[in-house]
């Protein structure tokens, strides 16, 4: 089994706050990015995403009754992956990507939140901290069976979607 | 600019512009920017007291997406103009940004005597071993065999530009790999070569999925460097020259005296005598 943690309510509430706010950023970047390419489905998806994480960052942040959450710079927090646990990978996205995979993207974040929050739940030494950690988990999975019916009305689409027969960018 | 006093702790998305980027999804170089950031945001360092200059080129067109000052200057010359700014603002953090074609190819002098004269710039070159905003030409730092161009269909046949030992063995205090992808790693490394005095320079792995997508693989291929940095430098050029390129890490950091222009009589200079000899 892993090492207990001495991480604390508060501390708790940060990395959450973190997670949605990181979230909610790297939604609005690939917001951007396809409203740039033209890809106003897409575009339109991944800005309500990233309405939905700004959401769920207010609400983490409701619950701190107006204290200040403490201070955790960025590199500090020590995530277990790569970047926070629900920002899904930039370096995966194609312009001509559809919803599906999009929300398959989203899908595999939330999920990574579920095993974020369910890892502190084991490892809480503080029984306020792992209480509140089980229910984020719960949150979470909430989250996963959500965007699982969302994308249900997008089923994979067939191979050569992204094939693009007049390029944006072709060699010369 | 937004240059009202910060009462909160800046993020790295305050370090962002307003401005949208248009690089191709998928690019590295949204993960460079997003490292940069976190970078700044993690120093705390004013945006007033950043300045992030450029070439030409895909990844030189990062000032205009960072919220701090900036200069897109012109081919081959970001070193030249980042020069000139910090021995003149001494006071700014300077970082100057690059690729592989603009910083190795036309800006390649440069490269060599920046990391000779060792002023306290960080100097952060986003390889993807192609031009990409030409369209996809080779690089100095394109394997010889690379046929997917029209302009080389057999490959160049030539061996790749080496920028690590290169910048090693000129001089450069500080050496590192990094690959976009690990945003988190490449933003404490750039943190750190930020904060080492003297050049430092970051290579940063960046796939052009446009016109290399065979560098979606880079993600499967690198590697974290298993040694601690040395401050030797024939040991890290050893370890350079051996390695497989996707090494990741510090390589090299050196402790050389980062250059302080100094006055007749030694002591250093102050740039308002620069300025007023400049006055018309």
């Amino acid at each position: 089994m892993s090492e207990a943690t001495e991480i604390t309510v508060v501390q708790m509430l940060a990395r959450a706050y973190a997670i949605e706010r990181e979230a909610q950023s790297r939604y609005a970047d690939l917001a951007d990015q396809m409203q740039v390419h033209n890809n106003t489905e897409l575009a339109e998806l991944f800005g309500k995403l990233a309405e939905i994480e700004g959401k769920h960052a207010a609400k983490i942040k409701s619950r701190t009754a107006g204290a200040e959450l403490p201070y955790i710079s960025p590199l500090a927090y020590r995530w277990p992956g790569a970047e926070a646990p629900e920002n899904v990978d930039i370096s995966v996205a194609h312009y001509l990507m559809t919803p599906h995979h999009a929300l398959k993207m989203a899908l595999a974040g939330e999920q990574r939140a579920v095993e974020y929050f369910q890892d502190l739940t084991d490892r809480a030494a503080d029984p306020d901290a792992r209480a509140l950690a089980e229910e984020f988990v719960e949150e979470e999975r909430e989250h996963v069976e959500l965007v699982k019916k969302w994308l249900e009305k997008y089923p994979e689409p067939e191979e050569g979607w992204d094939e693009d027969h007049d390029p944006p960018v072709i060699q010369e | 600019m937004d240059t009202s006093l910060a009462t909160e702790p800046l993020t790295p998305r305050d370090y962002k512009s307003d401005i949208k980027p248009v690089w191709c999804p998928g690019c590295g170089d949204f993960s460079v920017l997003g490292s940069i950031t976190t970078a700044l945001a993690e120093l705390q360092l004013a945006p007033e007291n950043v300045a992030v200059v450029s070439g030409i080129g895909c990844s030189s067109r990062i000032p205009a997406y960072a919220n701090c000052y900036g200069f897109h200057g012109v081919h081959g010359r970001s070193l030249a103009l980042g020069t000139g700014l910090k021995v003149a603002r001494p006071e700014l953090t300077v970082l100057v940004a690059s690729g592989d074609g603009d910083g190795f190819s036309i800006g390649g002098n440069h490269f060599l005597h920046a990391c000779r004269r060792n002023i306290d710039v960080t100097y952060i070159v986003m390889d993807n071993r192609v031009y990409g905003m030409t369209k996809g030409q080779p690089s100095p730092t394109t394997e010889p065999d690379w046929a997917d161009s029209a302009l080389a269909p057999s490959g160049t046949g030539l061996r790749p530009f080496h920028p690590l030992v290169i910048a090693l063995a000129s001089g450069a205090n500080f050496v590192a790999r990094a690959f976009s992808g690990d945003i988190l790693g490449t933003a404490e490394l750039i943190t750190e070569a930020i904060r080492h005095e003297g050049f430092s320079f970051v290579e940063i792995l960046s796939p052009c999925v446009t016109f290399r997508p065979d560098e979606r693989e880079w993600r499967n291929m690198v590697h974290t460097a298993s040694v601690e940095p040395t401050d030797d430098p024939s040991r890290a050029a050893r370890r350079i020259m051996t390695d497989d390129g996707f090494n990741t890490g510090i390589l090299y950091r050196g402790d050389r005296q980062a250059y302080t222009p100094l006055t007749a009589d030694g002591t250093p200079a102050d740039p308002a005598v620069f300025e007023q000899e400049f006055e018309l």
